[in-house]
């Protein structure tokens, strides 16, 4: 064994620059694999998280029929006693309630159809980060009265600044058709230009006055400690209570929830792309080592070597060559991904682009140990597949080859 | 008894479409301490004889028998691990490890036969030391001149200790100092320890020295020739 790596050692340094090429090809292949599956998981990770810390939450109860239709008379029916079960389970960490429904917003210049969100701030901050979406002006804990604020996009369109007044009409829960006048606190700019265009936000107290003389709220949006605990929560609280209909965030954005599954199937398009371009790569360079010896491979099996130990020097020097490249590669693509983790990876360039689909500019990667592990399984697996061929051809060269003249 | 018996020795390439009979009914008897040239133009046979006799091709029809055992009818696997324990091979183009050094050139096969390693270096040093290259034995063949790789390539063949050598046309890149240098040393080996040597060739410089002289013509042994002694060892 020992004079077969040393052989195989060898014929690894016999062309320098070729192994090399090879060994770069690995290592570049591996970390593009890993930072590539990184990138992605991170801009997945970053839309989810972004979307459950600053809007849906990890869980949300309606009315059965307000999402579909959006009504302000579709409101929850047993609100305190619900809030008081929430308060209660040690799994929620926060919670807040909102009052909400679809309207019109009328600027000097324009009218446009908005979502108007009545927030608790209290409980909003203790729930979301929303609020550290305010890019111009000021959130709603401002002492300006009729307080509101909109979004970057839907600021633009209207021509409208911090200080300026904008008319919302929407219907009140008797059915009757309803008008405030706000004064803008704050402009908010989301990572989507959609949702900017299409949501305003005040307080809840100033918006239920409006509504009608009862208290009335549309959403309860739910901070868990886990992820994981939406399901079980959400299925408890559909049980417990009628008239109300609890969804967990992956029910709420089904969206969001294709995109992850998208996100996986691009991770394996992507590795598997970069993969079958190293096999090649792999298979072309243990084709020419080999068609280069093949008299000296005749003299090995001439003398003596046996075709197994042929074909297991052949395999080594790949062993070798992938188990190097492999680690140097998984230890270039970590310090990547831990370098830019932290950092992050500033896609400026594109940001308007990525805003308009609700991504963020600034990538942060991230990777599991499971993914790490089954990135360097596939590159070993793929880079030793790719070297099974040459290694049958070599075992299959005629030993009459070491005779051959020129 | 003789170490190399053929017994009407065929090969007929192309069988199918346009046949080639490399060899026709070839018998011959070596026996042990032979200094055998097998001479002939070329397409003549000789190489593939000894290309049967090595056990690395596999005759049409007719046997080979090495120290009473037959070859041909063996298996791939069996006839590798026969060529290893029983036969030392000499090419025209040396077919060298390039990565190892002269020592390690050497040693390789006894490491193949699994032998202890201290005798192995023990037997690698004293083997280059009989070939003149006792102080060139860290050298990789590209360091080493074609004759000092073809005393190496010697020097190899012999570590394994085989019952003979088959040489095919050995002095064929060397110069003619070189020729004769490797030819002092495999014909002092021959008298000195009995080693037998077969050799394909038309380099006259080795027909001069072997005792016997096989020529070869159409795949068919035209002469076989035994010269005395002395005049085999060329003192005429």
């Amino acid at each position: 064994m020992k004079t077969l790596l040393t052989i195989s050692w060898r014929n690894i340094w016999r062309h320098p620059a070729r192994s090399s090429v090879l060994l770069a090809a690995i290592i570049a292949g591996l970390w593009a694999g890993v930072v590539t599956v990184g990138i992605i998981n991170g801009l997945m990770q970053q839309r989810i998280d972004y979307m459950i810390e600053s809007e849906i939450t990890h869980a949300q109860i309606h009315h059965p029929d307000f999402l579909a239709e959006g009504y302000s008379w579709l409101y929850i029916p047993n609100h305190d006693e619900i809030t008081n079960w929430l308060e209660n389970d040690e799994r929620v960490t926060s919670y807040t309630s909102r009052t909400i429904t679809d309207g019109m917003v009328q600027s000097p210049i324009k009218t446009s159809g908005v979502r108007i969100r009545g927030i608790n701030i209290e409980s909003e901050i203790r729930t979301t980060n929303f609020h550290e979406n305010i890019v111009e002006g000021e959130y709603l804990d401002s002492d300006i009265r009729n307080a509101v604020i909109i979004g970057q996009k839907l600021a633009k369109d209207h021509n409208v600044e911090v200080g300026n007044r904008i008319v919302l009409t929407f219907e009140d829960t008797g059915n009757e058709l309803t008008s405030g006048s706000f004064n803008i606190a704050g402009i908010f700019r989301s990572a989507s230009t959609d949702y900017d265009e299409r949501n305003v936000f005040i307080r809840s107290n100033e918006f239920i006055a409006l509504l009608g003389d009862e208290k009335v709220y549309h959403e309860i949006g739910i901070m868990l400690a886990d992820e994981e605990l939406a399901g079980p929560v959400v299925d408890e609280l559909n049980k417990a209570f009628t008239g109300i209909h609890a969804q967990t965030w992956r029910q709420l954005s089904p969206e969001l929830s294709m995109l992850v599954e998208l996100g996986g199937y691009m991770v394996i398009l992507i590795t598997m792309i970069i993969m079958i371009a190293l096999a090649f790569g792999i298979l072309n360079t243990m084709l020419m080592a080999l068609f280069e010896r093949m008299r000296e491979i005749g003299m090995l099996l001439s003398i003596g070597m046996s075709r197994l130990r042929v074909f297991n020097m052949i395999m080594l020097e790949s062993i070798i060559l992938t188990i190097t490249g492999a680690t140097v590669g998984i230890v270039l693509a970590t310090l990547s991904i831990n370098y830019f983790s932290d950092a992050g990876i500033n896609l400026e360039m594109f940001a308007e682009g990525a805003a308009q689909l609700g991504w963020d500019h600034i990538i942060y990667p991230v990777l599991s140990s499971t993914e790490y592990i089954i990135i360097l399984a596939v590159v070993v697996i793929i880079t030793l597949l790719a070297s099974v061929y040459p290694a049958i051809k070599g075992i299959r060269i005629n030993p009459l080859e070491a005779a051959k003249d020129g | 008894m003789a170490i190399v018996r053929t017994e009407k020795l065929s090969k007929v390439y192309n069988p199918d479409t346009v046949p080639v009979h490399a060899l026709r009914d070839v018998s011959i008897e070596i026996n042990e301490g032979e200094f055998t040239a097998v001479r002939g133009p070329s397409g003549s046979g000789k190489t593939t004889l000894l290309n049967m006799i090595g056990g690395l091709d596999k005759p049409t029809s007719g046997n080979v028998f090495i120290n009473g055992q037959e070859i041909s009818k063996m298996k791939d696997s069996k006839r590798i691990d026969f060529r290893l324990q029983n036969i030392g091979f000499v090419f025209q183009h040396y077919n060298l490890i390039p990565v190892f050094t002269a020592r390690e050139n050497v040693s390789f096969i006894m490491l193949l036969q699994k032998r202890d390693k201290k005798e192995i270096r023990q037997r690698a040093d004293e083997l280059l030391d009989q070939v003149g290259l006792g102080e060139r034995k860290d050298a990789r063949p590209v360091q080493l001149s074609g004759g000092q790789q073809q005393r190496v390539a010697v020097a190899r063949a012999l570590a394994s200790e085989p019952k003979f050598i088959l040489a095919d046309e050995p002095t064929a890149n060397l110069d003619t100092e070189s020729a004769m240098n490797l030819l002092d040393i495999m014909e002092k080996m021959n008298r000195e320890q009995n080693v037998t040597f077969v050799f394909s060739t038309h380099d006259q410089r080795v027909i001069d020295r072997a005792y016997r002289v096989i020529t070869m013509v159409d795949g068919a042994i035209h002469k076989d020739e035994i010269k005395s002694p002395l005049e085999g060892r060329g003192v005429s």
